[in-house]
């Protein structure tokens, strides 16, 4: 694949617990292309969210390389890593991790301010509305309903137009009306900014949705249920 | 209620350790600790000097007479009651080092017979008998003298000074003497001389300001109080006083137990202080037991079985705690006493004392239910349903009305100990008072700070590292009100010590000076008034001066009452300065009644000041019977006038008409006010004229109260330092809590592409904003409590003390970013994933 958005070869992450060493991934390479959508799915344990994480540099692999738009990733310091995430990628999580302290509009404005953004609040204000929640700008998370705080996330994620887009079951503590409208949201952001997006479900339905499904099975790809539509 | 289940699910609970308690032990154990550390050194003190009441007396008792020696039948009755008597003179006077520029030097003369000291040994060096160091040469008498007079002028054991017109061969350095209870407050260091040699010396004219006393070795088991009321009553008029064993340094004894007073309060503030961190503490251990609370709730128990369940835990902590601050409070006092007795001038005895631990442990256990029976009744509006909906209703509701109830009546109980046990009503109702507002204030000052930082959040727009601290402390609101409260009333306290010591000091060591005389001169006789006044007159560098003649008298009744019967007032506490005069000195300002004429010649008059009478509720027509030199004289108030002592001028509280008092033997005074550069050479030519003249700088006098002072101010620091230590302690509490909530914001701000600077600048500044509000209100409050007490108590005015200001800003600034930042490297270095994914 010529100039992947993402690209991880040999990549392990090991774990050191209260009962020792926990091999949590084990060789994995693989690439994404840019605009391509992935759906990784797998049994709880597989290794899925690890792997989301390493992609978007919140954890650091044991061994093994990982590039994320032509930048080696893989041994690059916590603030770079950081400054590297605020100017290409996005996140979005099962638990939302909006601060608390912060409102809605607040929420979706910082990772612009921390990009240096002068019409930070606009654009957030933008986003929100987007996202039908403009007369939630500001209310508290606490304030919010599951549903709602998923949608701020969301804008939160978007709202600085990453090129890579890592969602972390983000339906999971979700209804099945407010999850459907989650993932109308994040593919439609996906189709108008043309971001990768790279998706950890245990829904078959929503991971049908992607390009590709990558199954893993105790940290191992199981490249004999690899799918491609 | 089921008392015994409570109990048992008490005990069960604690099983799990005092994790998280630890802070609510630091804060109890500490602010106990520092109250019964003070009280156990103030019982120490107290009890060496009862231990050591004869010896700090010199004798069994003492009797005092002002301005005269015993009368035949007073020296009769002492030889009567005792089996033996000894007689000392104590006045002050210059020593004076002969030379073509002589040294001079304000002294203390205690001139003593052959049996001095009754009881107790004076220490010379070098050490000889003191027998042997009176016999001096075959030429002079010998004379003894304190170090720091001998360093002064220069003199070792075999010089030569003079007392007077009499010359002494200093035949060794006094290193101590029994009867030294008040040596530290005096005005000069002792000179010891033999009685006898002084006859020749012109110093015991009449009307010297002199005091005699007679040093009594009573029988043994002799009845001291039975003593006393016969001395008393046998000579209740002739201005004799009675001093014995029982109490051997009255002044001293008073002067410890007012200032341990004191200091008991302001540890009183400590524990206040440690009072939030142990709310704080136990607000957090409930929060974290809601889910146990419901579950017992859901299976049946009542609101009173559960709010048992966790008094009783807490109780069993508050006992551990003050335990704790007991058993440091009574050893840190006795693992220090060598250090503590090297330092002070009086002895102790140190030992444990049950007496400051009892009360130290009643401070602390009402302290603990003041401040934790709010959250504790809190957990009876806990509703199981909502509680597994979410933790905590977040609705701020009071407590039921019984709870309140009890909180004020533990409150009551806390202010009545305090005044119990601090003998004073009017300090300790203020000082509680003040702690209360202090804290009242800072509670609103903590609202204001949240609402303010909410309210600039939006102009913080575009600089995400202030909108995150401010919306940190806008959101977060406990921590909030734990950090300004925890370091707002430590630094409340520092702030108002240092502002009223600061305008004190400027008042006494920088304004006096410049209004006050440069000299006293004391023990004038009359027939060298006149050669004083033309010295100074024909001095052009003499400003002015200011002469009066002075007794000493005891007032001893008022309108025919005993006066202590009447009121009690320091102008009726020993001997005062009198004068009289034939027209009012120039200056005075007549405010009631009406001066005597110049030549009135009948029943005695009196003018007294305006202030004084006013505060001893004296009226015009009222008659004193002032006791002078053995002999009562009664006279009629025919006037008040204004009298000013803050230019430390000549003020005399009590004034007469001259036919009264011009027969009695007595001195006169002068204030001289002069150039600096003319200062020497008064003092060289009315010395040198007049050897038995006194003369009392004001600038030495000035330094002598201002070391009395710095030691109280220092004293008072220490307790206000604990308070402080107690504070950070909170502080530290407070940021160990909020370590969970920061490493979560700093793991999504990570995720969000913070740096770890950007977010470790967010966690400062948010540290120093907290500081810097507590700083600033407890200054506020701190300037407001010094105002208060300068204008009001000292009457010294008010000009804020910038440089103590500023310390108190920095310190509440570096005190949170200390706390704040010792507690901000885990969320730091904390890996964002993991900690994400174990709060999904």
């Amino acid at each position: 694949m010529s100039d992947p958005a993402l690209s991880l070869t040999d990549v392990s992450l090991s774990l050191m617990g209260n009962a020792g060493r926990v091999d949590i991934l084990r060789d994995i390479s693989l690439e994404v292309a840019r605009g391509e959508t992935m759906g990784l799915v797998g049994p709880s344990g597989s290794g899925k969210s690890s792997l989301l994480m390493l992609m978007g540099g919140l954890e650091t692999a044991t061994s093994g390389r990982i590039t994320a738009l032509d930048t080696d990733i893989t041994r690059m310091g916590e603030d770079a890593l950081a400054r590297f995430r605020r100017d290409n990628m996005g996140v979005v999580f099962q638990s939302f991790h909006l601060i608390p302290t912060m409102t809605a509009l607040e929420n979706v404005a910082t990772p612009l301010e921390l990009a240096g953004h002068r019409d930070a609040f606009d654009r957030a204000q933008a986003e929100l509305a987007d996202m039908g929640l403009s007369d939630r700008a500001g209310h508290y998370p606490g304030q919010l309903s599951g549903g709602e705080q998923q949608r701020v996330a969301l804008a939160r994620a978007a709202a600085p137009r990453p090129k890579v887009l890592l969602a972390d079951e983000p339906t999971g503590n979700l209804d099945e009306t407010n999850g459907a409208a989650i993932i109308d949201m994040l593919f439609g952001l996906r189709e108008r900014h043309g971001a990768t997006l790279i998706l950890v479900t245990h829904a078959p339905e929503l991971a049908r949705r992607c390009d590709r499904i990558l199954p893993l099975r105790d940290g191992r790809m199981d490249s004999g249920k690899a799918a491609t539509e | 209620m089921n008392a015994p289940l409570a109990y048992r699910l008490a005990r069960r609970e604690l099983r799990g350790g005092l994790r998280g308690f630890r802070i609510f032990l630091a804060c109890l154990a500490l602010g106990v600790m520092a109250i019964a550390a003070v009280g156990t050194i103030r019982a120490s003190i107290q009890a060496g000097l009862a231990d050591e009441g004869a010896a700090l007396l010199g004798g069994d008792a003492v009797v005092t007479f002002t301005y005269r020696f015993a009368k035949p039948d007073e020296a009769a009755w002492m030889n009567r009651i005792s089996e033996a008597v000894s007689e000392t003179v104590d006045f002050r006077s210059m020593a004076v080092v002969p030379g073509d520029d002589p040294e001079r030097g304000l002294t203390q003369v205690q001139a003593v017979d052959a049996l001095y000291p009754l009881i107790g040994t004076v220490q010379l060096d070098p050490d000889m008998p003191l027998d042997q160091a009176f016999a001096g040469t075959d030429r002079l008498p010998g004379a003894v003298i304190e170090r720091i007079l001998a360093d002064r002028l220069a003199l070792a054991p075999g010089d030569t000074f003079r007392l007077g017109t009499q010359d002494f061969v200093l035949s060794a350095i006094l290193e101590s003497y029994p009867d030294n209870s008040g040596g530290s407050f005096g005005l000069g260091p002792r000179t010891l001389v033999q009685l006898d040699d002084l006859s020749d010396s012109g110093l015991l004219g009449e009307g010297t300001l002199m005091d005699s006393n007679y040093r009594l070795d009573l029988p043994e088991g002799a009845d001291l109080a039975a003593l006393q009321s016969e001395a008393e009553a046998r000579f209740s008029d002739s201005g004799l006083r009675w001093r014995d064993a029982r109490d051997g340094a009255p002044g001293v004894s008073e002067f410890v137990d007012r200032i341990g007073a004191f200091l008991v309060l302001v540890g009183l503030s400590g524990l206040a202080v440690g009072g939030v961190g142990v709310s704080a503490a136990v607000r957090a251990y409930l929060a974290g037991k809601t889910e146990v609370i419901a579950t017992l709730k859901t299976l049946g128990a009542t609101r009173g079985t559960i709010f048992l369940t966790y008094f009783l835990q807490i109780g069993i902590l508050t006992v551990l705690g003050v335990g704790i601050g007991l058993i440091m409070g009574a050893l840190v006092p006795l693992a220090l006493s060598p250090l503590i007795a090297e330092r002070l001038p009086i002895p102790a005895r140190f030992t444990l004392y049950p007496a400051p631990l009892a009360e130290a442990a009643l401070y602390g256990v009402l302290t603990a239910g003041i401040f934790t029976l709010w959250p504790l009744a809190r957990t009876e509006q806990l509703r199981a349903a909502t509680l597994f909906r979410d933790i905590g209703d977040g609705a701020a509701h009071l407590p039921a009305l019984r709870y309140l109830l009890a909180i004020g009546l533990l409150l009551a109980a806390l202010v009545g100990a305090a005044v119990w046990f601090s003998g004073t009503a009017l300090l300790t109702l203020w000082t509680t008072g003040g702690i209360a507002a202090a804290l009242g204030l800072l509670v609103l000052a903590a609202l204001g700070v949240g609402w303010l930082a909410r309210r600039f959040r939006r102009a913080a727009r575009g600089r995400p590292t202030l909108r995150l601290a401010l919306g940190a402390i806008g959101a977060q609101r406990g921590e909030t009100t734990s950090v300004v409260l925890s370091l707002g009333l430590g630094l409340t306290v520092l702030a108002a010590v240092g502002q009223i010591d600061g305008n004190l000091r400027r008042s006494i060591s920088d304004e006096l000076p410049e209004v006050a005389p440069s000299y006293f001169f004391v023990d004038i006789q009359p027939d060298q008034i006149d050669g004083v006044r033309a010295r100074l007159e024909e001095d052009p560098a003499v400003r002015d001066y200011e002469a009066a003649p002075m007794l000493r008298g005891i007032i001893t009744r008022i309108n025919d009452q005993p006066a202590a019967e009447v009121t009690d007032h320091w102008v009726l506490e020993g001997d005062r300065g009198l004068t009289y005069s034939a027209e009012p000195r120039p200056g005075t300002v007549v405010t009631d009644g009406k001066w005597w004429a110049p030549d009135h010649d009948g029943p005695p008059q009196i003018s007294f000041s305006r202030e004084e009478a006013e505060e001893m509720g004296l009226s015009l027509g009222d008659t004193l019977t002032v006791n002078i030199l053995g002999r009562d004289i009664t006279a009629e108030i025919t006037s008040f006038r204004q009298v000013d002592f803050d230019d430390a001028g000549m003020g005399f509280i009590l004034s007469m008409n001259p036919a009264a008092l011009q027969g009695a033997p007595h001195s006169w005074i002068s204030t001289v006010y002069a150039e600096p550069q003319a200062e020497a050479a008064i003092l060289r030519d009315l010395s040198q004229a007049y050897p038995n003249i006194t003369a009392i700088r004001i600038r030495d006098a000035i330094d002598r109260v201002l070391v009395v002072l710095g030691g109280i101010a220092a004293a008072t620091r220490y307790g206000a330092l604990a308070t402080l230590v107690t504070g950070f302690l909170v502080l530290i509490g407070a940021a160990a809590a909020g370590e969970r909530t920061r490493t979560y914001e700093a793991a999504v701000l990570k995720t969000l592409g913070a740096p770890r600077g950007r977010i470790l600048r967010s966690f400062a500044l948010r540290a120093a904003l907290l500081g810097l509000s507590a700083a600033l209100v407890a200054l506020a409050a701190g300037m407001a409590g010094g105002w208060a007490v300068s204008t009001f108590v000292m009457e010294t005015g008010f000009t804020p003390i910038w440089s103590n200001a500023l310390a108190i800003v920095f310190g509440g600034v570096l005190t949170t970013l200390l706390a704040g930042l010792a507690f901000a490297l885990r969320p730091l270095s904390a890996k964002p994933a993991r900690v994400l994914r174990a709060r999904e």
